[in-house]
C-alpha cells in the first residue's frame, strides 16, 4: 500500500511513459482538440413549429402527458392539471411565479425543506431550461425556478412547464446554447423506467412515475 | 496484482476456468440460453431501428472515436485538468494504482463517515475491484440499488452483461428470489409487481442511508464534472440524497469538454439499450451548497489501464464507453452469455479488456473466444477494432507459449508437427490419406458425416461434425478420368 500522493505520481508517470507526453504540456484543449472531426449534424432542419410537434410526439411516446396553452392561459392550465391529478399536496421551488401556485391546493415552497417533508408531497411543479425534440428530453439546470434536484425526484408526480421558445431540435443545439456547463444538470427523457426483467419496459421505479408537461406557446 | 478479496470469486479472471470449459456448462443450460437470446434479440432490434433513423451515425462514430483517441493520447493532461477543476468545485480527488488501493481508500472514506451501510449505483468498476465482499468483511453492508443488481445481490448471482447484468434471469426466477429474500410470499411474476417490490424495498434505504458509492460514465476535464446515465432514478437518489458521495472511476473515463457529451450521449443510449436517450442523465460538479451531498470524493483507478495505454495497437481498448453493443452483436456471447468469460467484463470487449487488465498473466483463452466475424467492430460507437486487438493478443499468447516446455505435450503442438511432416512429403501424405480413409470409415454414419470420434478426436466432434472422407481422392479421380480419355 503506497501513500495516495505517491500513487498519483506513479499513475501519471506510467501514463506519460505510455503516451510519451510531458508534464505541464501546452494547452491541448485549444490546439489538438480543436482540430477533431465534427461532421455530424449540429443544426437540425425542422422549422420551430415542427420541432415543437416532434417534442410533443416524443414525450407522448414516453407516456408523458402533454397539454398546450398560450402564456396568458398558463395558470388556468396548471390548475386544470393539478385538479385532474386528484392530488392536493404540492411542492414548488422558491423561484416560480406566484401566479403558478394556483389556489385550492396545499402548496409547500422549498426554502430548504427537509427531505421528510419533500417525501410527503404528492406532486411537484417546476419550470425547465430546455427541451430537446429529437429525443424528447427535458433539461433541468436546477435554477430557482427548477428547484433542487431532490424536488423533482421524490414526489411521484411531476408537472413541468416548458416554453416553446426553449425547444431545440437536436442535442448539439442544446450544447451550443449552453456552452458553459451549469454545475448541476439533469436530462430527463420520459418517466423513470426499467427493462431489467426480460427487457419489458416498466414505467416508474424510483423517480417520478408520472411526468406531465405543459407546453407554453410563447412564440407564434 | 492484488489478492482477491472474495472467498469464491466466480468472476475473478485469475481463478476462472478457461473459456471453452466455462462455456460448456452454459451451453448445457437451455433456460439460461433462452433468457440470454431473448434479451439480446430485443435490444438488437431496438438498436437497429434507432441507429437506422440517425442519418449521421457514421459521422458521430468518427467524432466519438477521434475524441476518445485524442483524450487517451493526452490522458495525463486531461486527468490533471479534471483534478484541478473538481478540487476547485469542492470535490476531493484520490488516485488508486490498483484494486487493493482503491478498496482501501474507499474503506477509509467510509470509516471517516462512520458508515456501516452504503447505497450503491450500479458500477462495473466496483465489481472489477471486488468491492462489495471486501466491504462486507470490514463490517459495511453495501446495498445495490439498480433493479438488475438487486436481483443479482439477493439471488447471490453474478453479472452476465455490463448494461443489463441480470439478463440471464427470467421473471419467474426473479419472483422466486424476491419472494424468498424480501419475505413476499404472494408476489406475482409480473415484471410490474416485481419492480414495485424493489421500489418499496429500497425506498427506506434511500431516505435513511447517508453515504453512497457510484461509478461514472464520463468525467469532464474542462469543468471537473461527473456524468452518469441511468434509467430508473436509483442513481439520482444515490447522487442527491446522501450527505457523502464516493465515486469510483477508471482513469480512461475522462472526456475533454462538456460539449463532447453531445456526441457521447447520442451514441450511448442508442447503442446500449436502443433508446434515443436514457430516462435520466445526471451531471454534477464537486459540491453544490444546499443541493446534494456535502462531501464528494472521487477515486481515479488505474489497475492495469496505463499498461494498456502503453501498447499502441491495444490502446484503443480504453476508448470503450461501456455500451455493450459488442456483446449484443456477438454470435459467441449470444450462445454463452456472460459468465463463461470469467470476468465482470464479458463479450468481445471483455475478451480484450480482461486479459490486458491483468497484464496477460491469466485469461489467455479469452482472445480465442471469438469467431473474428467483426460484428463487434461494426456496432462499436467509438470504433474499437476488436478483431485487430484479439489477433494481437492471440499473438502475445502464442509468444508466451513458445517459451513453455509444456508445449511438447500439447496435442495441438504434436498434431501440427506431424501434419508438417506429412504435408512436406507426397508419398507420406498419400499413405496417410489411404489409412485415414479406411480408419475413419468406421465412424462415418450413413448421412456421410462423422458425429463423434474417440480419444483426442473428440475435441473436434464435441462441438462440431466432421464430413466423412469421400471414397475417392481428387488425385485418384483425376488419374481414373485420364485413363478413360485415353
Amino acid at each position: 500500500m503506497t501513500a495516495p500522493a505517491e500513487s498519483r505520481e506513479k499513475i501519471l508517470g506510467r501514463i506519460r511513459a505510455a503516451t510519451q507526453t510531458v508534464a505541464n504540456a501546452p494547452d491541448v484543449l485549444t490546439t489538438a482538440y480543436s482540430t477533431l472531426s465534427r461532421a455530424y449534424v449540429r443544426q437540425g432542419k425542422l422549422t420551430p413549429e415542427a420541432s415543437i410537434d416532434l417534442m410533443i410526439e416524443r414525450l407522448r411516446e414516453y407516456d408523458a402527458e402533454v397539454v398546450e396553452c398560450f402564456p396568458a392561459e398558463l395558470p388556468a392550465a396548471i390548475a386544470k392539471q393539478l385538479a385532474a391529478s386528484g392530488k392536493h399536496k404540492f411542492l414548488s421551488p422558491s423561484g416560480i411565479p406566484s401566479a403558478w401556485q394556483v389556489a385550492g391546493f396545499d402548496w409547500k415552497i422549498d426554502h430548504g425543506l427537509p427531505t421528510s417533508e419533500i417525501e410527503q408531497a404528492e406532486g411537484v411543479l417546476t419550470a425547465s431550461s430546455c427541451g430537446i425534440a429529437d429525443s424528447g428530453t427535458i433539461v433541468l439546470h436546477h435554477s430557482p425556478t427548477e428547484g433542487r434536484r431532490v424536488l423533482t425526484l421524490l414526489p411521484d408526480w411531476h408537472l413541468c412547464i416548458l416554453k416553446a421558445s426553449q425547444v431545440v431540435e437536436t442535442l448539439p443545439e442544446y450544447f451550443t446554447l449552453f456552452e458553459h456547463a451549469p454545475p448541476i444538470v439533469t436530462w430527463i427523457s420520459g418517466p423513470s423506467a426499467t427493462a431489467d426483467i426480460e427487457m419489458t419496459r416498466i414505467k416508474g421505479v424510483h423517480g417520478p412515475r408520472f411526468l406531465h408537461v405543459i407546453l407554453v406557446r410563447d412564440i407564434s | 496484482m492484488s489478492q482477491p478479496a472474495q472467498t469464491h470469486p466466480v468472476l475473478d479472471p485469475v481463478f476462472a476456468p478457461p473459456f471453452p470449459q466455462a462455456a460448456l456448462t452454459v451451453l448445457r443450460n437451455p433456460q439460461l440460453r433462452k433468457n440470454v437470446a431473448h434479451a439480446i434479440d430485443v435490444i438488437q432490434s431496438k438498436r437497429a431501428k434507432l441507429v437506422a433513423e440517425k442519418t449521421d451515425w457514421q459521422e458521430l462514430r468518427s467524432s466519438a472515436s477521434a475524441t476518445r483517441a485524442h483524450t487517451l493520447e493526452n490522458l495525463d493532461y486531461y486527468l490533471e485538468l479534471f483534478e484541478s477543476r473538481c478540487t476547485a468545485a469542492g470535490g476531493q480527488v484520490h488516485w488508486a494504482a490498483d484494486a487493493a488501493e482503491a478498496r482501501q481508500i474507499i474503506l477509509d472514506l467510509l470509516r471517516q463517515e462512520n458508515a456501516t451501510e452504503v447505497i450503491k449505483i450500479k458500477t462495473m468498476t466496483s465489481a472489477e475491484i471486488q468491492l462489495n465482499p471486501f466491504l462486507e468483511k470490514a463490517g459495511i453492508n453495501a446495498y445495490e440499488t439498480d433493479l438488475a443488481e438487486i436481483i443479482l445481490q439477493l439471488g447471490d448471482e453474478e453479472p452476465s452483461h455490463i448494461v443489463v447484468p441480470a439478463l440471464h434471469i427470467n421473471r419467474s426466477q426473479v419472483r422466486e428470489i424476491f419472494a424468498r429474500r424480501m419475505g413476499l410470499e404472494n408476489l406475482s411474476d409480473d415484471p410490474k409487481d416485481l419492480t414495485n417490490a424493489a421500489r418499496t424495498w429500497l425506498r427506506g434505504k434511500f431516505l435513511s442511508i447517508p453515504t453512497a458509492i457510484s461509478g461514472a460514465n464520463f468525467l469532464i476535464a474542462e469543468t471537473g464534472s461527473v456524468a452518469i446515465v441511468e434509467s430508473e432514478g436509483n442513481g439520482r437518489m444515490c447522487l442527491t440524497l446522501p450527505r457523502a458521495l464516493i465515486t469510483l472511476a477508471g482513469i480512461e473515463k475522462v472526456i475533454p469538454r462538456f460539449q463532447d457529451l453531445e456526441v457521447m450521449l447520442q451514441m450511448l443510449a442508442r447503442s446500449a439499450t436502443g433508446e434515443r436517450m436514457n430516462p435520466y442523465t445526471s451531471l454534477w460538479t464537486g459540491v453544490t451548497p444546499g443541493d446534494g451531498p456535502e462531501r464528494f470524493h472521487i477515486v481515479l483507478l488505474d489497475n492495469g489501464r496505463s499498461s494498456i495505454l502503453a501498447r499502441p495497437r491495444e490502446r484503443q481498448t480504453l476508448k470503450c464507453i461501456r455500451c455493450a453493443a459488442c456483446m449484443n452483436a456477438c454470435p459467441v456471447y449470444r450462445q454463452t452469455g456472460g459468465h463463461a468469460y470469467g470476468s465482470v467484463y464479458p463479450g468481445p470487449i471483455g475478451a480484450i479488456l480482461t486479459p490486458q487488465l491483468i497484464q496477460m498473466q491469466h485469461a489467455q483463452s479469452l482472445p480465442y473466444a471469438s469467431s473474428l466475424c467483426g460484428a463487434c467492430y461494426e456496432v462499436c460507437p467509438v470504433k474499437i477494432n476488436i478483431p485487430e486487438v484479439l489477433l494481437d493478443l492471440r499473438a502475445q499468447v502464442t509468444d508466451q507459449e513458445r517459451h513453455d516446455l509444456g508445449r511438447f505435450f500439447d496435442p495441438m503442438y504434436i498434431g501440427l508437427r506431424i501434419a508438417n511432416l506429412l504435408f512436406a512429403r507426397a508419398w507420406l501424405f498419400h499413405t496417410a490419406q489411404f489409412i485415414g480413409r479406411i480408419g475413419l470409415r468406421v465412424f462415418t454414419r450413413k448421412d456421410g458425416w462423422i458425429h463423434s470420434l474417440p480419444g483426442i478426436g473428440a475435441k473436434w466432434t464435441q462441438t462440431r461434425d466432421l464430413r466423412g472422407l469421400p471414397d475417392q481422392t481428387f488425385h485418384g479421380w483425376w488419374a481414373a478420368r485420364h485413363k478413360e480419355a485415353k
